[in-house]
């Protein structure tokens, strides 16, 4: 479905992707990365938007830049907002329907079936300028599958839609997904992504750091070191024993002797020991925090994975 | 199926367009030839001779009008949609480039049009006698010209300079269309306003205005200044389309 090969995109002296090899299958899958990691660009070269600075995109076996008989295969829901505040949903996803080369009459009976798959078959004669954000996100998407595209890309579809919201539209990408039809999914929240497919890709710094399926990613997860951040005024008492530790990576000591950075080979020894040394010093301990939730140091750990650093 | 596009994005821009603020500029841009000609009846200038009306009319309507129309409604045509970041949207459709440029083109054409023939008409009305069917068809003729020239043109400068404009329309329309049209030399021959001028005393046969300033109004056929106006708007408007088709604008933020 996707092919990269050794693709780059450069604005200016700034670097979008960096060399990014891939083969997608059909299928669904969650593209994830921090803000700024370089999902929107990779977006942008797989619809044509952007052209890469080297190397070359397929999509569907055709390179997507200008290629007019690819894009009416594409969908896309960006993560921007819309801003035609006196035009209805209906008026607005009828219109870009029948850019795809629609009839009047195909594109208001499209528009109008994807504005129902998304909920919004009562509001969609207001203007859009009346639409709280999860509205205007419901209404995002039915332009993106109004045309019934073979593959849809969403950038952060979950932004501004409440919990009924998300649910409703997690059941929706579900459905879209069993009917056999492909699906990329961009977020920087890894759980969102979760719940729809078990496909993923890692984009951190415009390079791929990992692919795979999530218990594939957990057992590189729970394999790669760990960062635990100690806060107190007497944790500086705590290096001594740790360093002793054969599975302690490194303790790093900062804000005036009061936070404690501890990487971890096995967090399970660390949790295990920590009681007893605080309980024997009678150390205090404001703050543990752990790191295991936080996707950014999931990106650091694969990031000095990729650089060769363990 | 492209001509139905272009009428459908026509008819959406239409739609889209139609709010109280623009509704308010077009109103004033009819109104203020209307009233220049309205002060100097009740101030009793003489009707006689008709030239003086006429190349009034004709600076007012087909230049000043047109070319602050346009500014508003060809200029901004892809830096409205950067900026509100709705061109992803359209990009990634097969026609979303191309036929709706060339909607946009022809709804910004509407709209100038609309204002300039409305506001001609009741000033040929006001004029009584300067005035005339011969003089309202020639102004009528030359906003149409005008409409479709300064359109393609300000469509160019658009997808250009995307980013500051209306600033960079602003500058060009001074320095090209009103300083280096008046220019006698052969750069003014390249100006769309040196060729509607050119017109102007052709079809209203007005040689004592043309002898009188040949640098403004020209001396050549009008099927040359026709010809001239055509080929102008046929390379500006192959020229946005094909800035269009190439260009990569940001279609959002980089995430």
């Amino acid at each position: 479905m996707i092919q990269l090969h050794h693709v780059t995109k450069l604005y200016g002296e700034v670097i979008g992707v960096n060399d990014l090899c891939l083969d997608m299958q059909p299928g669904a899958y969650g593209l994830v990365g921090p803000n700024g990691s370089g999902k929107t660009t990779l977006i942008n070269l797989l619809t044509g938007q952007l052209r890469p600075t080297l190397g070359a995109v397929k999509v569907f076996g055709e390179p997507p830049s200008n290629n007019r008989k690819l894009l009416r295969r594409l969908g896309l829901c960006p993560a921007t907002d819309v801003l035609y505040p006196n035009v209805s949903a209906r008026q607005w996803v009828s219109y870009l329907v029948s850019l795809h080369g629609f009839s009047k009459q195909e594109s208001e009976e499209l528009a109008v079936q994807s504005l129902d798959h998304v909920g919004m078959l009562s509001r969609m004669d207001r203007p859009m300028g009346e639409y709280s954000l999860g509205m205007r996100q419901r209404a995002k998407i039915a332009q993106a599958i109004a045309h019934q595209p073979d593959l849809i890309i969403l950038d952060e579809p979950y932004n501004g839609l409440d919990p009924v919201g998300r649910q409703q539209m997690s059941d929706l990408l579900k459905r879209w997904v069993g009917e056999g039809k492909s699906l990329l999914f961009a977020s920087h929240v890894l759980h969102e992504i979760e719940s729809i497919t078990s496909s993923f890709l890692l984009i951190y710094g415009g390079r791929l750091l990992a692919s795979g399926t999530s218990e594939e990613l957990e057992s590189f997860i729970s394999e790669a070191p760990q960062q635990v951040t100690l806060v107190g005024e007497d944790v500086a008492e705590l290096v001594a024993d740790l360093t002793r530790q054969s599975w302690v990576e490194s303790v790093q000591l900062g804000d005036n002797r009061t936070k404690l950075k501890v990487a971890l080979r096995d967090p399970a020894a660390f949790y295990q020991a920590l009681p007893a040394w605080i309980n024997g010093k009678s150390i205090r301990v404001d703050q543990l925090q752990g790191s295991q939730s936080n996707l950014t140091a999931i990106f650091d750990a694969l990031l000095r994975n990729h650089r060769g650093e363990v | 199926m492209i001509v139905r596009v272009i009428w459908e994005v026509v008819k959406f821009e239409l739609a889209r367009s139609l709010t109280f603020g623009r509704g308010m500029i077009w109103v004033l841009l009819v109104l203020f030839p209307i009233a220049l000609v309205g002060i100097l009846r009740g101030l009793d200038v003489p009707l006689e001779p008709v030239e003086p009306w006429g190349i009034m009319l004709y600076f007012l309507v087909p230049e000043v009008m047109c070319l602050l129309a346009l500014l508003l409604w060809a200029t901004p045509v892809i830096s409205t949609e950067i900026e509100g970041q709705t061109w992803g949207y359209l990009a990634l459709r097969p026609t979303g480039r191309l036929e709706v440029i060339l909607g946009k083109y022809f709804t910004a054409v509407i709209w100038s049009l609309a204002a300039t023939i409305c506001s001609t008409t009741i000033c040929i009305f006001l004029m009584g006698s300067a005035g005339g069917f011969r003089l309202w068809m020639v102004m009528v003729v030359l906003c149409i010209l005008s409409s479709f020239a300064h359109a393609s043109l300000y469509l160019l400068i658009g997808v250009v300079f995307h980013k500051r404009t209306i600033v960079t329309a602003v500058f060009y329309t001074g320095a090209v269309e009103y300083g280096l049209s008046f220019v006698p030399a052969v750069a003014n021959k390249m100006t769309i306003n040196y060729r509607l001028r050119g017109l102007l005393s052709n079809w209203m046969d007005w040689e004592e205005a043309r002898s009188a300033a040949e640098n403004v109004f020209g001396s050549e056929p009008s099927w040359m200044h026709l010809g001239v106006l055509v080929l102008m708007t046929s390379v500006l408007l192959v020229c946005t389309l094909a800035r269009v088709r190439w260009s990569e604008f940001p279609t959002q933020q980089v995430g």
